[in-house]
C-alpha cells in the first residue's frame, strides 16, 4: 500500500508549528504543555467558530484556554490519534510513528492526542487523523492526505527517485512487517511481558481484556495468510523465514543507506518516515527475546539513522514529554545498577586478596601448663583455620 | 487492440536425460518443445506468474518444456502456478525458481553490484506487493468479474457441484487475504489508482533505457514483463485495467521489446498470447 502522487509534487513546504498536546497520565509531567499560537491563514478564518465546536468535541475541552484568552487563532487544526510513546520513541506503534515522522519532517502542524485509558475517541484502526470533515485512517492515505494540505516532505525527489521510495515501501511491508510484528504481538515472551502490559494500560478497562488479544490475532492473521503457505506447515518455520527475510531487508537498508545522513541526501522524506516507523520500535523497545534486536544494533548506520531523527526532530518540543522522564529514570537506574556493580567488583577484589594473602600461622594457645598445655596445643592443632 | 486470448494453465518441466553428469558443465539437454494449451481454464494472475517464469527461464537460455494439467495448483508444492520439475526437485514461484537456477550456475543478476540487487528486489515486491495484489482483487472480489470470468473458469475442469464449491472457496480465501492485508476496503477505483502509481513508478525506473539495469534483462525484466503482458492481452469484464498500463509508451515497448527477443519468430519461444 505505498504512497501516491508525490512524484512532480508541490515544490515548497509550508512551515508551521508544532502543537503537541498531551492528555497526560499524572506522574508523566502532568497535563498540558504550552500551547504554541500559530498563524491562521485568511481562508480559514470564516470557518473558525465552526471548527472550533468540531474541535472541541473531538479534542474535549483543550480550545477552553485559548478561546478564554480572546480569539486566540490557529491553523487549520490536524488532530493525529495514535499510540503513545514509551523508551525514547514519541510512538511505539509503527504506523503511528511513521505518520509523526513525516509530520516532523513535513512541518504539519499536527496535534496529536494520545490514546490513554479514557473513554475518549476510537481506538481502533490506528492511527486516525481528522481534520474538518475528513476522516483519514492508514498511514499511506495519511501522508497523501497531507500531501495534499501541501505538507510535502518529497518535492525535493526526482522522478526515480520517487519511485525507488514506492519500491523501497513496498520491501519494508513485505519483507520487514511480518517480523515487527512477530516480535511484538506473538512471540510469547515479548507479548506477555512487554506489549500486552503496556498496550493495556492504555486502554479502559474491560476493553484492555479484549483489545491487545484481538490486535494480537489479527497480526498473526495477517502473518499466517501471506506467509504461511506450504511448504511452511509448521509456525516455527514460518517464524524462521519471516526472521531470515526481516534481517535480509536491513542489511539491504543499511547497505542503501550507507553513510549518508538520509537515504536521499540530507532531507528526510517519506521513506526515511517509513524506515524509522519500522526499525525504531524495534531498535528501541527492550524486549526479553531480542534475536532482531541484536541484528539491528549491529547495523551502526540505521541506529545512527534512528538516535539523528530522535534528536533532532523529537526533542525540541515539549517539556514534560514523558520519555524524557522515562530517560532520566534509566539513567538513574544505570547509574544505581553501575554503582552497586562497583561495589560488588570491588568486594570481590577484597575477598580475592584475603584468600590470596599468606596465611597467618595457626594461633598458638599460650602454655600454661607443660603438659596439659602441650596436649591442649596438640589436640588443637587440626581445628585451626 | 484486439486481444484473444488463450488461456492455458502451465507447468514448466524440464526433463533432463544427464542431469547427474554435470562435468562439462553443461545443464541442460535440449528435449523437443512442446505446449499444450487446454484454453479454458488459467486466470489472470496465474498467468502472469506463469508468464513470468517463462520469460526468466528464456532469459537463462534454459530448454524448457511447456507441459499443462489441470491440477497443476495441487501438484506444486507450495499451492502455487507455475512451477518446475528438475529431476527429482520441485521448485515453484518465481523467487525459489530464481534461487534454484543460481545454484545451478546460471543467474541473470550476477554483474549487478550491492545497491543494484537491492533495488531490484524492492522493485520486484513492489511488483508482488501492487500489481499481483491488484490482480487477485480484480479476479476474486470485483463482482463483475467474478461472475462472469472466474468462477467459470476456475471450476472449468471439475465436474458439478464441486465446480462451484471449489470457486466459492477460493473466493474467500481469497478475500480473507486481502482484509488481512487491509486491501478489503478498498474500491475498485482505488484499486486501479494503486495500478496507475505503480505502473508510473515502473515507467519513470525504466526511463529510456532498453531494460531496468540498462543492457541485460534480469528477473526484475521477467517479472514486469510477465505482468503487464499478460494485463495488456487479457480480455476482462472491463478495459480499465489494461488502460492504465497503455498510458507508459515506454512499459509498451519494454514488452513488445522482450516479446520479440524472447518469445519472438526466431524460434526461441514460443508464446500463445499476442501482442496485437
Amino acid at each position: 500500500m505505498a504512497d501516491k502522487s508525490f512524484v512532480g509534487g508541490i515544490r515548497e513546504p509550508r512551515q508551521g508549528l508544532v502543537r503537541v498536546i498531551r492528555r497526560g497520565r499524572s506522574g508523566w509531567g502532568g497535563g498540558r504543555v504550552a500551547l504554541e499560537r500559530s498563524e491562521v491563514s485568511p481562508k480559514l478564518a470564516p470557518h473558525f467558530g465552526f471548527r472550533l465546536s468540531e474541535a472541541e468535541r473531538r479534542g474535549g475541552g483543550h480550545f477552553r484556554g485559548t478561546r478564554g484568552r480572546g480569539g486566540g487563532k490557529m491553523a487549520a487544526p490536524l488532530e493525529l490519534r495514535c499510540w503513545g510513546g514509551g523508551w525514547g520513541l514519541p510512538s511505539v506503534h509503527s504506523e503511528s510513528l511513521v505518520v509523526l515522522a513525516y509530520a516532523k519532517f513535513s512541518g504539519a502542524p499536527l496535534k496529536v492526542s494520545v490514546i490513554d485509558n479514557t473513554w475518549r475517541g476510537s481506538r481502533g484502526d490506528v492511527p486516525i487523523l481528522t481534520s474538518e470533515d475528513n476522516i483519514v485512517s492508514q498511514p499511506a492515505k495519511i501522508l497523501n492526505f497531507l500531501r495534499k494540505q501541501k505538507y510535502n516532505a518529497d518535492y525535493q525527489l526526482s522522478a526515480k527517485q520517487g519511485a525507488d521510495t514506492l519500491a523501497y515501501i513496498a520491501l519494508l511491508e513485505e519483507k520487514l512487517l511480518p517480523a515487527v510484528l512477530h516480535t511484538f504481538w506473538i512471540e510469547n515472551d515479548n507479548y506477555f511481558t512487554v506489549t500486552k502490559p503496556w498496550f493495556a494500560s492504555r486502554i479502559p478497562f474491560p476493553l484492555s481484556l479484549i483489545l491487545p488479544g484481538r490486535m494480537s490475532k489479527r497480526a498473526l492473521n495477517r502473518i499466517l495468510l501471506t506467509k504461511g503457505e506450504p511448504p511452511h506447515y509448521h509456525l516455527k518455520e514460518v517464524e524462521a523465514q519471516i526472521y531470515r527475510d526481516a534481517k535480509e531487508c536491513l542489511n539491504l537498508l543499511s547497505n542503501r543507506l550507507g553513510t549518508s545522513q538520509f537515504f536521499f541526501g540530507n532531507t528526510p522524506t517519506t521513506l526515511d518516515a517509513y524506515v524509522f516507523g519500522f526499525v525504531a520500535p524495534l531498535y528501541k523497545v527492550h524486549f526479553p527475546k531480542v534475536q532482531l534486536q541484536e541484528h539491528v544494533k549491529q547495523l551502526s548506520n540505521l541506529c545512527r539513522f534512528c538516535d539523528d531523527i530522535l534528536s533532532c526532530y523529537f526533542r525540541i518540543s515539549l517539556a514534560g514529554f514523558s520519555p524524557a522522564g522515562q530517560d532520566t529514570v534509566d539513567a538513574n537506574l544505570q547509574k544505581l545498577t553501575q554503582l552497586v556493580n562497583k561495589e560488588s567488583n570491588l568486594i570481590e577484589k577484597m575477598d580475592d586478596n584475603l584468600r590470596q594473602s599468606p596465611q597467618l600461622p595457626p594461633r598458638k594457645l599460650p602454655t600454661l601448663k607443660l603438659t596439659t598445655a602441650d596436649e591442649e596445643s596438640n589436640s588443637f592443632q587440626p581445628l585451626s583455620p | 487492440m484486439t486481444l484473444m486470448c488463450n488461456f492455458l494453465r502451465l507447468k514448466l518441466i524440464f526433463i533432463k536425460n544427464d542431469y547427474f553428469s554435470s562435468l562439462e558443465g553443461t545443464f541442460l539437454k535440449w528435449i523437443s518443445f512442446h505446449f499444450l494449451f487446454t484454453g479454458e481454464q488459467i486466470l489472470l494472475s496465474d498467468n502472469a506468474s506463469s508468464l513470468a517464469v517463462q520469460a526468466f527461464l528464456q532469459m537463462c537460455e534454459l530448454p524448457i518444456k511447456v507441459v499443462c494439467r489441470a491440477n497443476a495448483e495441487y501438484m506444486s508444492p507450495s499451492g502455487k502456478v507455475p512451477f518446475i520439475h528438475v529431476g527429482n526437485q520441485v521448485v515453484s514461484e518465481l523467487g525459489p525458481i530464481v534461487q534454484f537456477v543460481k545454484a545451478k550456475g546460471h543467474s541473470l543478476s550476477d554483474g549487478l553490484d550491492e545497491v543494484q540487487k537491492a533495488e531490484m528486489k524492492a522493485y520486484m515486491e513492489l511488483v508482488n506487493n501492487m500489481l499481483l495484489t491488484a490482480e487477485l482483487y480484480l479476479q476474486w472480489c470485483d463482482e463483475a468479474t467474478v461472475g462472469e470470468i472466474t468462477h467459470s473458469r476456475y471450476g472449468f475442469p471439475y465436474p458439478w457441484p464441486l465446480n462451484h464449491i471449489l470457486a466459492y472457496q477460493k473466493q474467500w480465501e481469497v478475500k480473507r487475504k486481502m482484509k488481512a492485508i487491509g486491501w478489503g476496503n478498498k474500491t475498485l477505483d482505488q484499486v486501479l489508482e494503486d495500478v496507475d502509481q505503480c505502473c508510473q513508478a515502473l515507467s519513470q525506473r525504466l526511463g529510456t533505457q532498453p531494460y531496468f539495469f540498462n543492457k541485460q534483462p534480469t528477473e526484475l525484466d521477467a517479472l514486469v514483463f510477465g505482468h503487464l503482458f499478460t494485463i495488456l492481452t487479457t480480455q476482462l469484464t472491463s478495459d480499465e485495467l489494461s488502460d492504465k498500463v497503455k498510458n507508459y509508451s515506454n512499459l509498451l515497448a519494454f514488452c513488445r521489446r522482450i516479446e520479440q527477443n524472447y518469445f519472438g519468430e526466431n524460434g526461441k519461444g514460443h508464446i500463445p498470447l499476442r501482442l496485437a
